[in-house]
C-alpha cells in the first residue's frame, strides 16, 4: 500500500517536473555544459599530451648531442593523465618539468598558467567545476518550492484531504525530484563519456573505475543539494523565502566556505615561501662550497709540499702517478659537499612540507563544512590532481636523480674523464688549460623516469572520507526534510 | 511623475525582507573581501621582506664579490593586486639574476602554495562577477512581469502613465535602490584598508575608485539585462530561468570557451621548444668557445697577472657568446610573444561578448594584476640584470654570468680579506604600469560595459513599449 502510494507520488512528481520549463532550461544548460566541459577537457588533454611528447623528443635529442658524461643532465616532464579531463585540480598550477643533474636539487618549474597566463585569466572548464557550480545551483532551483510551492498553489491541502502519510509524501517528493534531475543527466553524461572514444582517448580499466567513482561522488553532491532544497522548502511557507535561503546557502557553501577555510588556514599556519627557502638553501650551499674550496686549496698545498725538493722530472712523474687518486679524492670531497647540500635541502623541504601539511589539514577541515569542497577534494584525489601531486612528483624525481647520478658517475669513471675544462696555474710553469675528452654518449642504458601513480586503493581511501561526508550530508538533509515536513502546516 | 515612480520603486525594493537578507550578505562579503585582501597583502609583504632579508643575510661574511654568483629579485606585493588578484598568483614572483642571459620569473604563488590554488582567493573581481550579478538578477527578474502577475501593472496603466516614463523610473529606481546601498560597504571596505596596514598612494586610491565604479557599472549591466528579460516575458519564473541561463553563459561558458578556442586557433611555440632551441644553440656556442679557450696565450705565462688576463679573456668571449645568444633568444622570444599577443587578442575579443570578461579584464588592468604584470616584471628584471652586470664588472672586473663557473684555488699566504658590503648591491626596483597606461587599457572594457548597459536600457524601454500589461 505504502509502496504503491510512494510510486504514485514519485510518478506525479516526475510528470510535473518533466513538462515544466524549469526542467527544459536546467536540463538543456546542464547537458550543454557537461558536453562542452568534456570536449574542452579532451582538447586540453590532447594539447598537453602533444606538448609533453614534443618536449620529451627535444630533450632526448639534446641529450644525444651531449659529449661529456660529466656534464650529463636531463629534464623530466610530468606526463598528463586523461583523468584531468574531468577534474583538472592542480594540474595547471604545478610546474611541468624539473631538471635532473648533479648540481641542482629537483624542482618542478613552469606551470601551464605561468607559461601562458592567458589561460589563467578565466581558467579552464572541467566537469568537476560544472557539477560544483551549475548542477548544485540547478538542484536548488529545481527543489526550492517542492513543498511550499504546492502549499501556495493549494494542492498540498488537497493532497492531505486524502489519508496520505506525511513521511510517504515527503519521501516521494524527494525521490521524485531526485529522479527527475539525476536520471536525465545520465544522457549527457554517457554522451560525454562517449566523446572519449570519439577522440581516441585510451583509458585503462582502472581509469574507468575511477571515473565511475567520480560520477558517484557527483551524484552524491547533487543529492545533497536536492535534499537541502526540499528541506528548506519544508521549513518555509513561502517559495520566495525558500528561494532566497537556498541562494544564500548556495553562495555560502559553494563559494565562500571553501575559500574562507583555506585562507583562514593560510593566516593561522605560516609557511616559509619558496624564495625564502631557496635563499636559505643558496646560503648553505655557498657556505659549504666555500669550505670545500678552502679544503681543496689546503689539500693541493699539502700535495705540492710533498713534491718540494724534487727535480722537475720527479715531480711530473709523481704527479702523473698520483693524479687519478688525487682526482678521486677531490671528487669524493665534492660528492660529500653535494650530499650535505642535498641532505640540507631534504631537511628544509621536509620542514616546509610538514608545515604545509599542517596548513592543509586545518584548511581542508574548515573547507569540508561545505559539501562542494568535500566533492572537489574527493575528485582531485581520484583524478590524481590533488594537493599531494607536487610532493609526489618531487619525491619521485629526487629518487630518480639518485639513480641518474649513480649512472652518470659510473659512466664518468668508465670513460676516465669528467669532460670538464681544468685550468691550472703554477707560478713556475704558468697556466695550463686542459680540455676534457669529448665523445658521443651511448644513452641506451640510461635509467628512465616513471611517473608516480597513486594506486586506486590509496586514491579511493583518500577520497572515501569526502564521499562519506557527502552521502552522510545527503541522508541527513533527507531525514531533516522528513522531520520538518512532519510538523509542516499544510494549510 | 518620474520621481514618483522612482520613489515607489525604491520603497518597494528597500522595504522587503529579500532586500534586507541579500544586502546583508552582500555587505558582509564585500567587507570580508576587503579584510581578506588586506590580510593577504600584509602576509605577502611579510614574506617578501623575509625573503629579501634572507637574500642579504647569505651575503654576510662573503669576502669576495667574485663569489657572489647571482642575486635574487622579488616581485613586491601590490596592495590592489590583493583585492583584484588577476594573474598575480599565477606568474613567478622571483628571479635569479646572474648579470647575463635570460632571467625568468619563477615560483608562482599557486605553484608554491597549491593550497590556495584549490579554491582560489576571495577577491573583488570574483565578488562582482558572482555576487553582484546574482544580486541584480534577484531584484530585476520580476521588475515588469512580477508586477503583471500581481496585477499592479494593469492598475498603474489605468492612469495616464507614459510607458517610457514608467520603465525609466523602474530602471533608475532599481539602480538607485540597490546600487547606492552597495556603495556603503564598498566605501567602508576602502576606508578600513589603511587601518589594516595597507598603504595606498593617491594614484592607488584613484585606481580603487575606478574599480568600485566598474563594479557598479557591471551591476547596472546585469540589472538592465534582468529588466529587459522581465519586459520580454510574462511569467517571473520564466524570466528567472532565462536570466539564470544568461548568467551561466556569461560567467562560465563564454570567457572560458573563448580562451580555449583561441588556444586551439593560434599556435604559439611552447616554452619547451624555445628552451630546447636555446639550450642547443648555447651548447654549440660553448663548444666553439672551448676551442678558443685552448688557444689562449698569456703575454707573460708565469707572471702574476696571468689569471687576471685570463679572466678578461674569458669575460670577452663570454660577452661575445652572450651577444649571439641574446640575439638568438630575443628572435625566438619575439616570435612567441607576437603569437601570444595574437592569441590573447583573439581570446579576449571573443570573451568580451560576455560583460564578465570585460569586467575581469578592466579590473585586472586597473589593479595592475593583468597580463601586463608579467611583462612589467620581466622588463624590470632585465633592467636590473644590466645594472647588476655593470656593478659586478666594476667590482670584479668581469661579469660573472654566462654559465661558466670558474673556481680559483689560491695556495699563497695572503692577509685575511675583508667581508663585502652587501648593501652596495644595486637595489631592484619594480616599475608597475602608470595610471594613464592602465586606464588606456581598461577604458575600452569599461566603455564596452557602459555601452552594453545603455543598449540593454534602450532595449528594455523598447520591449516595454510593446508589452501587454493585461
Amino acid at each position: 500500500m505504502i509502496t504503491n502510494m510512494i510510486g504514485v507520488i514519485i510518478r506525479k512528481e516526475l510528470r510535473a517536473a518533466l513538462v515544466s520549463p524549469k526542467f527544459v532550461a536546467s536540463f538543456g544548460v546542464c547537458a550543454l555544459l557537461m558536453l562542452l566541459s568534456t570536449f574542452v577537457g579532451i582538447r586540453e588533454f590532447q594539447a598537453s599530451r602533444e606538448q609533453y611528447e614534443a618536449a620529451q623528443r627535444l630533450n632526448e635529442q639534446e641529450m644525444r648531442e651531449q659529449t661529456a658524461w660529466g656534464r650529463l643532465g636531463t629534464r623530466v616532464f610530468r606526463a598528463p593523465d586523461p583523468l584531468q579531463i574531468f577534474a583538472s585540480g592542480l594540474q595547471n598550477d604545478i610546474g611541468r618539468w624539473s631538471s635532473v643533474d648533479a648540481f641542482n636539487p629537483v624542482k618542478l618549474k613552469n606551470s601551464v598558467y605561468s607559461d601562458d597566463p592567458v589561460f589563467a585569466v578565466f581558467r579552464f572548464i572541467d566537469l568537476a567545476f560544472i557539477v560544483q557550480i551549475v548542477l548544485t545551483l540547478m538542484a536548488l532551483v529545481y527543489t526550492y518550492d517542492a513543498v511550499n510551492g504546492e502549499r501556495e498553489s493549494g494542492t498540498l491541502q488537497l493532497t492531505f484531504a486524502n489519508p496520505v502519510p506525511r513521511h510517504v509524501y515527503i519521501l516521494g517528493k524527494a525521490v521524485g525530484a531526485w529522479l527527475a534531475l539525476i536520471v536525465p543527466l545520465f544522457v549527457p553524461l554517457l554522451m560525454s563519456l562517449g566523446l572519449l572514444s570519439v577522440f581516441d582517448i585510451l583509458l585503462s580499466a582502472e581509469h574507468w573505475l575511477r571515473i565511475a567513482i567520480m560520477m558517484g561522488a557527483s551524484l552524491a553532491l547533487v543529492s545533497v543539494f536536492i535534499m537541502s532544497g526540499v528541506l528548506v522548502s519544508a521549513l518555509t511557507s513561502r517559495s520566495s523565502v525558500s528561494f532566497l535561503v537556498c541562494l544564500v546557502g548556495w553562495v555560502v557553501t559553494a563559494l565562500l566556505i571553501p575559500r574562507a577555510g583555506m585562507m583562514t588556514a593560510g593566516y593561522l599556519v605560516a609557511v616559509p615561501t619558496a624564495a625564502e627557502t631557496d635563499s636559505r638553501l643558496d646560503g648553505f650551499s655557498k657556505e659549504r662550497w666555500n669550505v670545500h674550496m678552502k679544503e681543496l686549496g689546503e689539500r693541493w698545498r699539502a700535495r705540492n709540499e710533498q713534491l718540494t725538493g724534487k727535480t722537475e722530472e720527479e715531480r711530473r712523474a709523481e704527479r702523473e702517478a698520483k693524479e687519478w687518486d688525487w682526482m678521486e679524492e677531490d671528487d669524493r670531497s665534492r660528492k660529500q659537499v653535494q650530499r650535505d647540500i642535498d641532505e640540507y635541502a631534504t631537511r628544509l623541504r621536509e620542514d616546509v612540507r610538514n608545515r604545509k601539511l599542517e596548513q592543509e589539514r586545518l584548511g581542508f577541515t574548515l573547507a569540508r563544512f561545505s559539501p562542494v569542497a568535500a566533492f572537489q577534494l574527493a575528485l582531485m584525489n581520484l583524478a590524481g590532481t590533488d594537493m599531494g601531486m607536487k610532493a609526489r612528483f618531487e619525491d619521485a624525481l629526487t629518487e630518480y636523480r639518485k639513480t641518474f647520478n649513480t649512472y652518470r658517475d659510473a659512466k664518468v669513471k668508465e670513460s676516465g674523464t669528467f669532460g670538464g675544462i681544468r685550468i691550472s696555474f703554477d707560478s713556475q710553469r704558468g697556466m695550463k688549460i686542459e680540455q676534457g675528452r669529448e665523445e658521443t654518449l651511448d644513452l641506451a642504458e640510461m635509467p628512465r623516469f616513471s611517473d608516480p601513480r597513486v594506486p586506486l586503493r590509496d586514491a579511493f581511501s583518500a577520497a572515501l572520507v569526502d564521499i562519506g561526508l557527502l552521502v552522510g550530508a545527503a541522508l541527513l538533509a533527507c531525514a531533516a526534510a522528513v522531520a520538518a515536513f512532519l510538523r509542516y502546516d499544510v494549510r | 511623475m518620474l520621481t514618483l515612480i522612482i520613489e515607489k520603486e525604491i520603497r518597494d525594493l528597500v522595504s522587503t525582507a529579500r532586500f534586507a537578507v541579500t544586502f546583508g550578505i552582500c555587505s558582509l562579503l564585500i567587507l570580508l573581501t576587503f579584510y581578506v585582501g588586506a590580510r593577504t597583502y600584509a602576509l605577502q609583504t611579510e614574506q617578501y621582506e623575509a625573503a629579501r632579508k634572507e637574500q642579504l643575510r647569505q651575503l654576510e661574511g662573503v669576502t669576495d664579490w667574485s663569489s657572489v654568483r647571482s642575486a635574487r629579485v622579488f616581485l613586491p606585493p601590490q596592495p590592489l593586486a590583493a583585492l583584484v588578484t588577476g594573474i598575480s598568483n599565477d606568474i613567478g614572483r622571483n628571479a635569479e639574476v646572474r648579470g647575463r642571459g635570460e632571467a625568468n620569473p619563477q615560483d608562482s604563488r599557486y605553484a608554491e602554495d597549491p593550497i590556495y590554488a584549490v579554491f582560489r582567493f576571495l577577491d573583488l573581481d570574483f565578488l562582482f562577477q558572482i555576487l553582484l550579478s546574482l544580486f541584480a538578477i534577484l531584484f530585476g527578474y520580476d521588475a515588469v512581469c512580477g508586477e503583471k502577475e500581481r496585477g499592479t501593472l494593469r492598475l498603474t496603466f489605468a492612469q495616464a502613465v507614459p510607458r517610457s516614463t514608467y520603465i525609466l523610473g523602474k530602471l533608475v529606481g532599481s539602480f538607485v535602490a540597490l546600487g547606492i546601498p552597495l556603495i556603503v560597504p564598498l566605501l567602508i571596505g576602502c576606508a578600513i584598508l589603511p587601518m589594516l596596514g595597507v598603504p595606498l598612494s593617491a594614484e592607488e586610491w584613484l585606481r580603487l575608485a575606478f574599480i568600485v565604479a566598474s563594479g557598479l557599472l557591471f551591476f547596472g549591466v546585469f540589472l538592465n539585462c534582468s529588466i529587459l528579460v522581465s519586459a520580454l516575458t510574462h511569467r517571473s519564473s520564466n524570466a528567472f530561468l532565462a536570466m539564470l541561463v544568461v548568467w551561466i553563459m556569461a560567467i562560465i561558458v563564454v570567457p572560458r570557451t573563448a580562451v580555449v578556442i583561441a588556444g586551439r586557433a593560434v599556435d604559439v611555440p611552447t616554452v619547451d621548444e624555445l628552451a630546447s632551441k636555446k639550450s642547443r644553440y648555447s651548447a654549440q656556442l660553448f663548444a666553439e668557445d672551448r676551442m678558443a679557450m685552448g688557444k689562449f696565450v698569456p703575454s707573460n705565462p708565469t707572471g702574476p697577472q696571468v689569471m687576471q688576463e685570463f679572466n678578461k679573456f674569458m669575460s670577452k668571449i663570454a660577452d661575445e657568446r652572450q651577444k649571439k645568444m641574446d640575439e638568438f633568444s630575443s628572435r625566438l622570444n619575439e616570435e612567441r610573444v607576437n603569437m601570444q599577443r595574437i592569441q590573447e587578442d583573439l581570446a579576449f575579443g571573443i570573451a568580451r561578448i560576455s560583460p564578465v570578461a570585460s569586467l575581469s579584464l578592466g579590473l585586472a588592468d586597473l589593479a595592475n594584476s593583468g597580463l601586463d604584470l608579467k611583462e612589467e616584471f620581466q622588463s624590470s628584471i632585465q633592467r636590473y640584470q644590466r645594472s647588476y652586470g655593470e656593478f659586478m664588472v666594476k667590482k670584479t672586473g668581469m661579469n660573472p654570468g654566462g654559465g661558466m663557473i670558474m673556481r680559483i684555488t689560491d695556495d699563497s699566504d695572503r692577509e685575511k680579506p675583508k667581508p663585502i658590503d652587501p648593501s652596495e648591491l644595486p637595489v631592484f626596483v619594480f616599475q608597475p604600469e602608470t595610471l594613464s597606461a592602465s586606464l588606456a587599457s581598461a577604458l575600452p572594457d569599461l566603455g564596452l560595459l557602459a555601452a552594453l548597459a545603455t543598449v540593454l536600457f534602450l532595449a528594455a524601454t523598447m520591449a516595454f513599449l510593446r508589452y501587454d500589461v493585461r
